[in-house]
């Protein structure tokens, strides 16, 4: 079985600033492999494990998804190989334009028989890329999969839905965005850090890629902090737990909240 | 200037939030049905002007529709409004490729400039707010609302489609009792503070003497299992504006944050003093929620 993972090279938003003029600096917010795609990378470990199959990396982005640090962060997951578009113009590339790249690289690689992403992506959160993926590819997506078995051309998967869960059988080459608890992913250990720098790493440019063009022009007007209630911060001090009870409660309901 | 928009229906026609938003575009409103014939019946009664619906659905699961959706809409491109579930977001991300159009999540205004459809959206996990002036066509995710009120009996228009080879073979119930938390005026989250799950009985005494529902961290939730997922709350999960809510061991992460920015007052009680809850809320305690909760629910009985 030969299983694509797509996973992102990105800042954490908790870590960026926004300016009272709206702007949003990320310098202090260092990018990683998001937060739920090594989910993502173990559900497919598994998965080609079990059917004696392949697991790639491939990510599109700007020219920092390439760089030395976001390779080796990559690769010392449990990939076999890895597939990178590195390319200027993907700079703030919205949810459709990634999933059209991402597309056209999974049809560069060929004869997938799975794409497998994370739950969302820790900047963006859209939880979109997986499905406009997979409507670019003209395949079936699933998203909330927690389980998945079988092998090339025919899988089983457990999905959550409101009030339960599902099992559904798909046949063909389909896209699944795992679950954040679809497995437990291992933290790579110096072993996977070294390894990481013999597995092979193909580069590929957007143009190389034949990528359709987007149907809408999107410009962006300006951005602006959010209009935040104001908080009190008040602190209680705790050390004696009854009083600070007494405390909290008489000021909940001196303002009603209580 | 109007626009004709659609409205893509995965299966449950709670949508009057998004028949509100089509209509205030001025144009015609198609609602692109899938699911059982009573649901294009309930949102052909929901005030549209036209349904088109793909048939009866058997064992074939939502987002087997993606393609029939995606087809139908391309032949009359426009604003395609529809809600974020897992199903929903497929029948979506179909349409956007379709049109190469971009898929927007977040939106709390949607307007015309012009030709133009201007967007006001909540960006990187709410750390931010973008407008948008998007020109040519455009997916927009929003929340739902509920199941329109029968006002109107729009055409119902059945067009054959062949779905994606994906069936259902089984369903399984939640062992978890459904919960809407956005009802709750008060509201007790406890996270990964928490040490084991019986330890949620200290948690429910104290929603119990406070008239509260329990809610949760995402971990909770998904990954330890001690709770069902429609009790999480933050960017992922339920978005509550309670009177009161107490955020107990939650490191207060932005991510878990943005679901409760509409709270009137929020109490954090955490034995870090440096956790960023600390800084969204009215009222802190540093302290173990071992000891502070029995002493909580205590003073309020
Ligand atoms: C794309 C994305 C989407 C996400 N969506 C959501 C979402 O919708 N909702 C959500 O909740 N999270 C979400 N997360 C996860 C989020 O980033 C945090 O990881 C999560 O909220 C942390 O949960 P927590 O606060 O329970 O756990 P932790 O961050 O581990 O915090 C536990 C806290 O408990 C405190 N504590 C420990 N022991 C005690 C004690 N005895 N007494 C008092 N305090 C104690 C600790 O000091 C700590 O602050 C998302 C993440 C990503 C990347």
């Amino acid at each position: 079985m030969k299983i694509v993972v797509a996973y992102k090279w990105a800042p954490n938003p908790q870590d960026a600033t926004v300016g009272a003029a709206g702007a949003v600096d990320w310098s202090r917010a260092k990018p990683a492999i998001s937060e739920y795609d090594p989910v993502a990378v173990e559900l497919a470990r598994e998965l080609a494990d079990a059917t004696g199959g392949e697991v790639i990396g491939l990510t599109a982005g700007a020219k920092g998804v390439d760089a030395t640090m976001a390779r080796k962060a990559a690769l010392s997951r449990r990939f076999d190989r890895a597939v990178i578009v590195a390319d200027d113009s993907l700079q703030g590339a919205g949810s459709t334009e990634l999933a059209a790249v991402l597309a056209a690289a999974v049809r560069h690689i060929g004869d997938v028989d799975l794409v497998i992403t994370g739950d969302s992506s820790v900047d963006v959160g859209g939880k979109m890329v997986p499905t406009v993926l997979a409507g670019q590819l003209g395949w079936p997506a699933v998203a909330e999969v927690s389980a998945v078995t079988g092998g090339a051309g025919s899988v089983r998967v457990e999905r959550a839905i409101a009030g339960g869960t599902q099992v559904l059988e798909i046949s063909g080459p389909a896209v699944l965005a795992a679950s954040t608890d679809a497995a437990v992913p291992r933290l790579p250990g110096m072993k996977d850090i070294l390894a990481a720098t013999k597995k092979p790493v193909q580069t590929l440019t957007v143009a190389e890629l034949g990528v359709p063009a987007t149907g809408s022009t999107v410009t962006v007007k300006g951005t602006s902090r959010p209009d935040l209630k104001a908080r009190k911060g008040q602190m209680i001090d705790a050390k004696d737990p009854a009083a600070a009870a007494a405390e909290l409660v008489a000021a909940l309901r001196g303002t009603g909240a209580l | 200037m109007t626009v004709n928009t659609w409205i893509v229906v995965a299966g449950d026609p709670a949508i009057g939030d998004l028949i509100d938003t089509a209509r205030s575009l001025g144009g015609e409103v198609t609602a692109a049905v899938v699911g059982p014939r009573p649901v294009a019946d309930t949102v052909a009664a929901g005030g549209v002007d036209k349904v088109i619906w793909f048939g009866e659905p058997g064992d074939a699961p939502v987002e087997a529709y993606a393609t029939a959706v995606a087809d139908a809409i391309a032949a009359a491109p426009g604003v395609v409004l529809g809600s974020g579930g897992p199903g929903g977001r497929v029948l979506l991300g179909a349409a956007a490729a379709r049109l190469q159009a971009p898929a927007l999540t977040g939106a709390s205004s949607v307007s015309l400039d012009g030709a133009d459809v201007v967007v006001k959206r909540s960006v990187f996990g709410g750390i931010a707010e973008e407008t948008v002036a998007v020109s040519g066509p455009v997916v927009l995710v929003l929340d739902g609302g509920s199941v329109p009120a029968a006002t109107g009996s729009a055409p119902v228009e059945e067009i054959a489609s062949v779905p994606l080879g994906m069936t259902v073979v089984q369903t399984k119930p939640s062992e978890f009792e459904e919960v809407d938390l956005g009802a709750a005026v008060r509201v007790v989250g406890i996270g990964r503070g928490l040490k084991t799950k019986k330890d949620l009985a200290l948690i429910d005494g104290l929603a119990g003497a406070s008239d509260a529902e329990v809610a949760c961290s995402r971990p909770l939730a998904e990954g330890m299992d001690w709770l069902g997922k429609d009790r999480y709350i933050g960017v992922s999960g339920q978005n509550i504006s309670p009177e009161l809510y107490f955020a107990i061991g939650i490191s207060g992460q932005l991510q878990h944050m943005v679901g409760v920015r509409g709270a009137k007052t929020i109490v954090a009680i955490n034995s870090d003093p440096n956790a960023p809850v600390f800084t969204e809320a009215d009222y802190g305690l540093v302290g173990d929620l071992y000891q502070i909760v029995p002493a909580l629910t205590d003073a309020l009985k």
